[in-house]
């Protein structure tokens, strides 16, 4: 796997052992498709294979603790659109086997790697770290709300 | 925030591989959170505007309307 280095492996799943509490359930949107060649959009997934790689570096990382679903989209569309998932690669966090309301679109690397482990730490303790005010704030949703933060690599 | 509330949604967006999206919502740079596919800000923001800013995006009127640091980077935008 070239992905990601033994060393890096070895110490998440030492991290997991000591952090993770609850089960954690993930789900990879995917579709068959190639890193080397560039597609037009809607057709190949140049970064699928390596999302797929890291979602199974989480499983691998503490396989009694977190599960992996993977969907390919290109099979079953309507699972995609009942999840509401548009684009692909998608990794969905959960802390059992509904869908996510956590989700990484597109590769999770630099900065977005420590996110992701962040969010299933997060899952797996029930931790929001939200502050009392922030929870009585929030209680006032009574609609769903989605909020998309776009982030880079670096 | 997904956490804490059943109604929220949280989706982290790599805003190279979306290009379709960064333009759909013309990122410029990042931070950049869209509430509900309308309202926007850019930057980071301290929890408690973070949160007002999300409330305000979803259409909720706070009781006590938050004041958030001026500038253009913290703006709401519909």
């Amino acid at each position: 796997m070239a992905l990601i280095p033994e060393p890096v492996r070895q110490q998440l799943k030492d991290r997991f052992d000591t952090v993770l509490s609850g089960p954690v359930h993930l789900t990879l949107y995917t579709r068959p498709g190639s890193s080397r060649l560039i597609l037009p959009a809607g057709l190949g997934c140049p970064t699928c294979e390596d999302a797929r790689q890291m979602a199974e570096l989480l499983r691998d990382a503490a396989p009694e603790k977190v599960t992996l679903d993977v969907v390919d989209v290109s099979r079953d569309a309507a699972r995609a659109q009942i999840d509401g998932v548009d684009d692909v690669p998608t990794i969905a966090i959960a802390s059992n086997s509904e869908t996510g309301r956590i989700r990484f679109q597109g590769l999770p690397t630099g900065t977005e790697f420590p996110a992701l482990i962040d969010a299933v730490e997060r899952v797996s303790r029930a931790e929001h770290g939200l502050s009392d005010e922030s929870l009585a704030a929030l209680a006032k949703l009574t609609e769903p709300a989605e909020v998309m933060v776009f982030a880079t690599p670096t | 925030m997904a956490l804490a509330s059943p109604q929220v949604k949280a989706v982290c967006v790599e805003a190279n591989e979306f290009q379709h999206l960064s333009n759909q919502f013309r990122v410029r740079g990042v931070p950049h959170t869209v509430i509900n596919r309308r309202a926007s800000f850019v930057g980071a923001l301290p929890e408690p505007d973070f949160v007002a800013a999300v409330l305000e995006g979803a259409g909720v009127v706070l009781d006590e309307p938050h004041e958030a640091p001026s500038g253009p980077s913290t703006e709401i935008s519909a």
